[in-house]
């Protein structure tokens, strides 16, 4: 049960002489420091940090992690996230000291276990996208794009083409990470129009395509839940021009197994696996943005990348040897070896180390769970419980794109805003007093007062039911109500724009 | 032959040829009696053929011969554990949404674009079997429980205290999204208002966000963020004693744009004043200075500051957060943005990640900070609250003109790192700082007791040191400390060919003196090779 009084900041609770931590005493003879280092750099005294014991730091917290939603606890159908079960299992499998105490630079030999495990991600994930090569450095989604179009850049570059290719092509409906990155890239982003349906408007695309483009950065299934209609026909257009193909692969949770984005003209992509392969999302983060790209492209991949040697000899050739599954076993490690390199021509790291490879072995335990069948399963039952919940949503709530989506749909409140003054905010307020999460809203910035519904494969009818009917019953609530809502929780509507006109980022020390 | 094996199995083939009936198999498993099935499983090669077990036999079917068939039918949720839907419920759903089956709901998907095979991966594993499968991975690596851990470069075997693992395994913390509905995450917003709170005191500097991916991207964006600072101004200098992942990766980040990299040359093991004053100039955005460096001797962070002031140039400060315990912060030493590895602060070495990029900055760079920062404010009944603020900087408001393109970031460990600071305390920080020096300054002196090996740098170290072999023969000390159970150091050659004969040696609080004995006893054993000492 939520206890509200202890909620205090956590330096209030701060006395003199409290401590929560004690240290062993030193084994060693001992020298003052000001022996051991030099006089100006040490600080005059220790950091203010909190004096505070072990138990009040335990109720701090717990208390305030009782103030949150979490999947674990609500229904969290927030669009574009993918907020599905973070199985426990691969929690476990990550805490495993085998795994979670390895410094990130042993020596290859001391570590096999681990390099298998990423190895073969980079394998899962090139089988699952269609496309030739993975890295899995990069650190998030985000991070991911700007990766992929860093070897972009690079590949053009090789081909002595930089000059003359610097746009970089997004649709209007795209995540803001997709313009940002390309901008971080050193590209000029030229954002292209969209249908109401959610499909990109090829007349403005065809305006806007010339010899110029280096990269159309696509999200498909797009940001209002559909696939691409004209998909092949923009990859071909593209691909003539001889500009690159992007996928946004932030919904892949739809077409797991279905189709590959390397299939349908995709030349890079990333995964966000704490959506689709059910990395927990930890209030913010952390994720993983692997990417993959085209055999083309490969030699430019960020490193460093696993590498398989199968006795000295390259791996293709003797593959065939190996007994499937029990690639480590005594026979088989003999057979071969894992190492690190950098991809030939590789724009270098982005991040430190190989990845977050916390976020890649829960995906690998996910992939593992299910299977190549038990992966399609997920995208046929994520899709089955978007267009079931948009099937019972859209007589009330008009959904522009139409009858059908993939894994997620986009409402609009336009309707509801025009005639009784209630905002998509309001319904997304009033919706936590329910015990719901929020869908997403106001995004994509395209669909007015946008309401994106991303239920997940991991939903029962029964909460999509009863959803749908809170949902409904919120649309002929009273407008007054819905403007103050949410009423049941902590707090209600904090003030933005004070928070952002004299912003107070932290607590003064006294 | 095959068909007779199915049957033996008592599973009916369709009329339709042979590998139809494989996929059908394979794939529509529902369409036949489990227990018969559980007789007969289809294994899924990964390289490149589809294996049908029985007891009796065995047979291969390339996959290029497989076929996905349409079927209303799905996989039992008995072999998929986290699914819902039975198949009376996928019927009623379909019924509502006016769908014959699933596949029809794929039907925008050309028939062309989609797969017709299914997906080339290992089978499903039950949990048992992930578990011994993940238990037997996890035995083949020498964690740090197996061999004792030297190694430092960025990560180091710091102690976790369990109450960062209580807290950050409470599940409405590590399974919730990005706190936009402030309403539904007040939780988060506290904890990272009270990170920014923590991090701020630590560093010594006026605003912190909320974090980034790791130290080096950190770096790589506080670079950016220098060079809007200065739009005029094209230079980053930084010394070669700054982490080389982090020099690549800034590098990796400046590649398309223009700016260039200058890198300093530091033969000392710390930066050369006198060449840092005539590297840095006008056109120099910003200074890095990383304290401890990357070979844990302590810089003179106040000159290197001075340099870079002078010149109207940036500091940008790569800090150590456990040094901080006894090292001057960074907002003492005027660095205009502070970035750390943040790991450090109650997180395993988790092979490199996910860890935690520390950002702080000066108040006057608050608007050109990438990444999440977290505001107090007032609710509509005038509660005391936190809120996501200054949002116009970011991507989802901004697009391309947003200052960083940062949207997942590593909130989680921005909680651990809230837990370790809180239960250390001041006391609890300065006194590990304080083991982390003796511990390393002990064994260096140990070390250099055998002729054969001496410090590479007379600058004062922190927590790591770098050691010179007289033998010359930095594998071979590395193979018979390995063998002797210690992971004894990095060798430098990777990245500095002029250091092939040193080690990189990292001592943290951990270390017992029984353990820094037996490393000299292991290190000092060591044959030398002949060559190197005739
Ligand atoms: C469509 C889309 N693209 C890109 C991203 C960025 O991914 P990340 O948050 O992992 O950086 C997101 C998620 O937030 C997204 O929904």
């Amino acid at each position: 049960m939520r206890n509200t009084r202890d909620t205090q900041l956590l330096f209030d609770l701060s006395k003199p002489g409290r401590r929560a931590a004690r240290l062993p005493a030193c084994d060693v003879p001992e020298r003052p420091p000001e022996e051991l280092l030099p006089a100006g750099a040490i600080a005059a005294a220790a950091p203010a940090l909190p004096e505070v014991t072990e138990p009040q730091i335990v109720r701090h917290y717990v208390n305030l992690s009782t103030q949150n939603m979490s999947v674990d606890t609500h229904f969290y159908p927030l669009g574009s996230c993918t907020m599905k079960y973070n199985p426990k299992r691969n929690e476990r499998a990550a805490a495993m000291p085998g795994f979670a105490d390895l410094h990130p630079l042993q020596p290859a030999e001391t570590i096999q276990g681990m390099l298998h495990v990423l190895y073969e991600m980079q394998q899962y994930l090139s089988e699952i996208s269609g496309l030739a090569a993975c890295s899995l450095q990069p650190a998030a989604g985000a991070h991911g794009e700007y990766a992929a179009l860093l070897v972009a850049a690079a590949y053009f570059r090789d081909m002595g083409q930089s000059e003359q290719r610097k746009r970089v092509l997004v649709p209007d409906n795209a995540h803001g990470t997709n313009p940002a990155s390309a901008v971080m890239a050193g590209f000029d982003t030229v954002a292209v129009k969209t249908l109401k349906n959610g499909g990109v408007d090829m007349a403005d695309f065809y305006a806007k395509l010339d010899d110029r483009i280096a990269v159309f950065m696509i999200t498909n299934p797009n940001t209002v839940g559909i696939f691409e209609p004209a998909m092949r026909e923009l990859a071909d257009a593209v691909h003539q021009r001889g500009g690159l193909v992007y996928l946004d692969g932030a919904n892949m949770n739809a077409i797991l197994g279905v189709t590959r984005p390397g299939d349908f003209g995709a030349d890079m992509q990333h995964y966000n696996p704490h959506k689709t392969f059910s990395g927990p999302h930890g209030g913010g983060g952390p994720g993983a943005g692997p990417i993959c790209v085209t055999k083309r492209l490969a030699p430019y991949l960020p490193g460093p990348v696993v590498e398989k040697e199968l006795r000295g000899a390259s791996c293709e050739a003797r593959e065939d040897e190996i007994a499937p599954f029990s690639p480590l076993s005594p026979r088989n490690s003999q057979l071969h070896r894992y190492s690190l390199t950098s991809p030939p021509k590789s724009i270098g790291r982005v991040r430190s180390f190989v990845g977050n490879v916390g976020v890649l072995l829960r995906a690998y335990c996910y992939i593992r769970t299910h299977g190549p069948d038990g992966l399609r399963a997920v995208s046929e039952n994520a899709v089955l419980n978007a267009n079931y919940l948009l099937s019972r949503v859209k007589h009330f709530l008009p959904v522009p794109q139409g009858d059908r989506c993939m894994h997620e749909f986009v409402a609009s409140g336009s309707r509801l805003k025009a005639e009784r003054g209630v905002a998509a905010m309001d319904v997304a307020k009033r919706l936590l007093d329910f015990g719901y999460h929020a869908p997403t809203v106001y995004f994509p910035l395209t669909v007015p007062e946008a309401i994106m519904v991303e239920p997940t494969e991991t939903e029962s009818k029964e909460t999509l039911d009863a959803f749908a009917e809170t949902l409904f019953r919120i649309t002929g609530e009273d407008p007054q109500l819905l403007h103050e809502a949410p009423h049941t929780t902590p707090i209600s509507r904090p003030d933005e724009v004070q928070a952002a006109r004299q912003p107070t980022l932290c607590c003064p020390v006294f | 032959m095959l068909k007779k094996a199915l049957s033996d199995c008592g599973i009916r083939i369709a009329d339709c040829g042979l590998p139809i009936a494989i996929a059908e198999f394979g794939l529509r498993i529902a369409e036949y009696p489990i227990p018969k099935l559980l007789a007969a499983i289809a294994f899924r090669n990964p390289h490149s053929e589809t294996r049908i077990r029985n007891p009796n036999s065995a047979f291969r079917i390339p996959h290029s011969q497989i076929r996905i068939l349409p079927s209303a039918f799905r996989i039992p949720q008995s072999l998929m554990p986290y699914l819902y839907n039975t198949p009376d419920d996928q019927r009623e759903m379909l019924r509502a949404i006016g769908a014959e089956s699933i596949d029809e709901l794929f039907a925008p998907i050309p028939a062309d674009l989609q797969l017709k095979r299914s997906l080339d991966l290992p089978p499903a594993m039950s949990e048992l079997e992930l578990d011994r499968h993940l238990q037997m991975l996890a035995g083949l690596n020498d964690h740090a429980a197996k061999k004792v851990c030297f190694l430092g470069g960025g990560s180091y075997d710091h102690f976790v205290p369990a109450v960062v693992d209580a807290i950050a395994g409470r599940s409405e913390f590590y399974t919730s999204y990005t706190p936009y509905q402030a309403e539904a995450s007040q939780g988060n917003l506290q904890v990272m208002f009270e990170y920014q709170s923590l991090i701020t005191r630590l560093t010594g500097m006026d605003v912190a966000n909320s974090s980034l991916y790791d130290g080096a991207s950190a770096a790589a964006e506080a670079v950016l963020m220098a060079l809007h600072a200065h739009p005029q101004r094209r230079k980053i200098v930084a010394p070669a004693s700054v982490h080389p992942q982090y020099r690549e990766t800034i590098a990796t980040y400046l590649a398309n744009l223009d700016a260039e990299l200058v890198t300093l040359d530091c033969p000392g093991g710390v930066i050369d004043a006198d060449a840092l004053a005539a590297t840095v100039d006008g056109d120099t955005a910003a200074v890095l200075v990383q304290q401890p460096n990357f070979f844990g001797c302590v810089e003179d962070a106040d000159r290197a500051s001075a340099i870079a002031k002078t010149a109207g140039a940036l500091l940008i400060s790569v800090f150590d957060p456990i040094s901080l315990g006894l090292l001057k912060r960074p907002g003492d030493y005027g660095a205009s943005i502070a970035v750390a590895e943040g790991h450090t602060l109650g997180t395993p070495m988790s092979y490199g990640g996910p860890y935690l990029g520390i950002m702080a900055c000066d108040q006057s760079l608050v608007r050109r900070m990438p990444g999440r920062i977290v505001g107090e404010t007032r609710d509509r009944r005038g509660k005391r609250c936190f809120v996501l603020t200054l949002q116009t900087r970011e991507q989802h408001i901004r697009r391309e003109k947003a200052t960083s393109n940062v949207c997942t970031n590593q909130a989680l460990f921005a909680v651990r790192a809230s837990v370790y600071l809180a239960q250390l305390g001041p006391q609890g920080l300065r006194e590990t700082a304080s083991l982390c020096l003796q511990k390393s300054r002990y064994l260096a002196g140990r070390l250099c007791e055998n002729d054969r090996f001496s410090l590479a740098f007379a600058a004062p170290t922190f927590k790591e040191f770098v050691i010179r072999d007289a033998a010359n023969d930095v594998d071979g000390l590395l193979r018979t400390a390995l063998e002797a159970g210690y992971l004894a150091g990095l060798p430098l050659a990777p990245w500095y060919p002029e250091l092939s004969d040193c080690l990189l040696i990292a001592v943290t609080e951990k270390r017992t003196k029984a353990e820094l004995d037996g490393l000299v006893h292991a290190l000092s054993a060591a044959p030398a090779r002949q060559e190197a000492l005739s």
